[in-house]
């Protein structure tokens, strides 16, 4: 049975806090398939995106109270949720320890640079992957890993002062990507 | 708070053409911005309208983006999601079906609740008190046994301090140049009587020393006799008191001194055979 109701963003983000099911259900239907794709772009694995987005969901509902509307949308909001529990994931120990025995499905990392294994690659990875090799060697580690640039500026050697300019740049050229 | 204070100084000198093309709202919106920045960002959306609007677009744009790459997870996830949170779904209905406040609230619940802090001081409090309370019967006790100690010494002091007197009395009057001395040793063999007579030539008084002399029955006593010309004269009783020196008759001439047992009350004449010590002057 197609929708018959359509809520903006406001109006869900209004109902969420209430605490309506109805809009949670909602939510669900039409903005998993949004975040599951982020999710995939990190994670790439489809077993394991789906345990984080069944996370996310959890969180929003959780943490609907804590979303401040002054401070962004709510997809963005529910965007950088789902990439949190992403990285979280990267980083546990279970993870870590099962890659071993798992085919590379994600980018591996060389003294060079960044090396692509996989040509499946998902959403702004797909992105990422066709911009110049000092931009996107940043945008791994920064967005798909979660390393501050503090770290990154140690793990490169460059100064961190030129990380974040160059980093900046990066993100600009990826909204011009985006954007095509 | 000083960074707005910054930023207002800066109102009129912001370039937000270039602080939208520096990249820093791209990083806030795929959340690789830190504090300061985001909290920068957030400050100058509401001051400048076109940072919020470079801010909507590009959120927009990633939204968009997403939905155009959606992929369908699978329908398993949507139920474990909604299994997971059955609970916290029924305890939001319960919470809104019940009616919130009820009319009168008991006592209880609209009362502070007793900061437990209080019943401690209290208790605590009370255990020094009692504390103190004892403490003050031992010092008072203390103080009583002292204070006793003190007056026994002090009436020891004073009796000592009277013994001195009379013994730098006695030593005086033996000192004296003027003073005879005169043994009286034991007429009897079988006793050991020892006596001494300190007669003053020029006072004529006559103390007496019973050095060494055998108590007497309740009855009887010693009296001191002086004898003149042949004759014995009362030179007077010997008190059962008399420890060191005794003041006795004054006797104005005398060629010997003698102790003899008498009745109490002592004797006019002396009983000659109860003689126990005598000496010559």
């Amino acid at each position: 049975m197609p929708e018959i109701i359509k809520y903006t963003e406001t109006e869900l983000v209004a109902l969420l806090k209430q605490r309506q099911q109805n809009a949670f259900g909602y939510l669900y239907d039409h903005y998993s398939g949004a975040l599951y794709n982020v999710i995939l772009a990190i994670v790439s694995d489809r077993e394991l995106a789906s345990d984080v987005l069944q996370e996310v969901f959890i969180k929003i509902w959780k943490q609907a109270e804590s979303y401040d509307a002054t401070k962004g949308r709510l997809f963005t909001w529910m965007m950088n949720i789902a990439r949190n529990a992403s990285i979280d994931l990267l980083r546990s120990k279970s993870y870590q320890n099962s890659r071993q025995n798992r085919e590379l499905s994600e980018t591996v990392y060389d003294s060079a640079g960044v090396t692509a294994t996989n040509i499946d690659l998902i959403g702004l990875r797909k992105l990422v992957h066709s911009m110049k090799e000092e931009y996107k060697v940043l945008v791994e580690l920064s967005y798909f890993k979660g390393f501050t640039q503090d770290e990154i500026s140690k793990m490169l050697d460059i100064p961190l002062g030129t990380v974040k300019t160059r980093l900046r740049g990066a993100l600009l050229q990826l909204r011009e990507l985006v954007k095509k | 708070m000083h960074f707005c204070n910054y930023v207002n100084w800066l109102k009129n000198k912001v370039d937000t053409r270039a602080y939208i093309e520096s990249g820093i709202i791209e990083s806030y919106v795929l959340g690789l911005a830190d504090a300061e920045e985001a909290a920068e960002l957030e400050m100058l959306c509401k001051k400048y309208d076109d940072i919020q609007k470079a801010l909507d677009e590009f959120e927009a744009l990633m939204k968009a983006h997403a939905f155009d790459n959606a992929i369908t997870p699978d329908a398993a996830v949507k139920d474990r999601i909604m299994h997971a949170l059955a609970e916290d779904f029924a305890k939001e209905e319960n919470e809104n079906i019940v009616p919130v406040i009820p009319l009168n609230v008991p006592d209880e619940k609209i009362k502070p609740i007793a900061r437990p802090v209080w019943n401690y001081i209290a208790a605590a409090s009370i255990i020094l008190l009692i504390a103190s309370t004892a403490f003050n019967f031992y010092l008072y006790n203390n103080y009583k046994s002292a204070a006793n100690k003190y007056q026994a010494l002090l009436t020891e002091r004073n009796s000592l301090q009277a013994s001195n007197d009379v013994y730098r009395t006695n030593m005086l009057i033996i000192q004296d140049t003027d003073v005879l001395k005169i043994n009286l040793t034991t007429v009897k063999e079988k006793e050991n009587n020892l006596a001494t007579v300190y007669w003053n030539s020029k006072t004529k008084d006559v103390y007496l020393m019973p050095s060494k002399m055998s108590p007497v029955p309740s009855n009887k006593q010693y009296q001191l006799w002086a004898i003149v010309d042949g004759k014995p004269v009362d030179a007077g009783i010997i008190e059962p008191d008399c420890n060191g020196l005794c003041k006795m008759k004054n006797i104005p001439k005398a060629q010997a001194f003698a102790i003899t047992v008498e009745q109490k009350g002592g004797s006019p004449t002396p009983t000659l055979t109860a003689m126990v010590v005598m000496g010559k002057v």
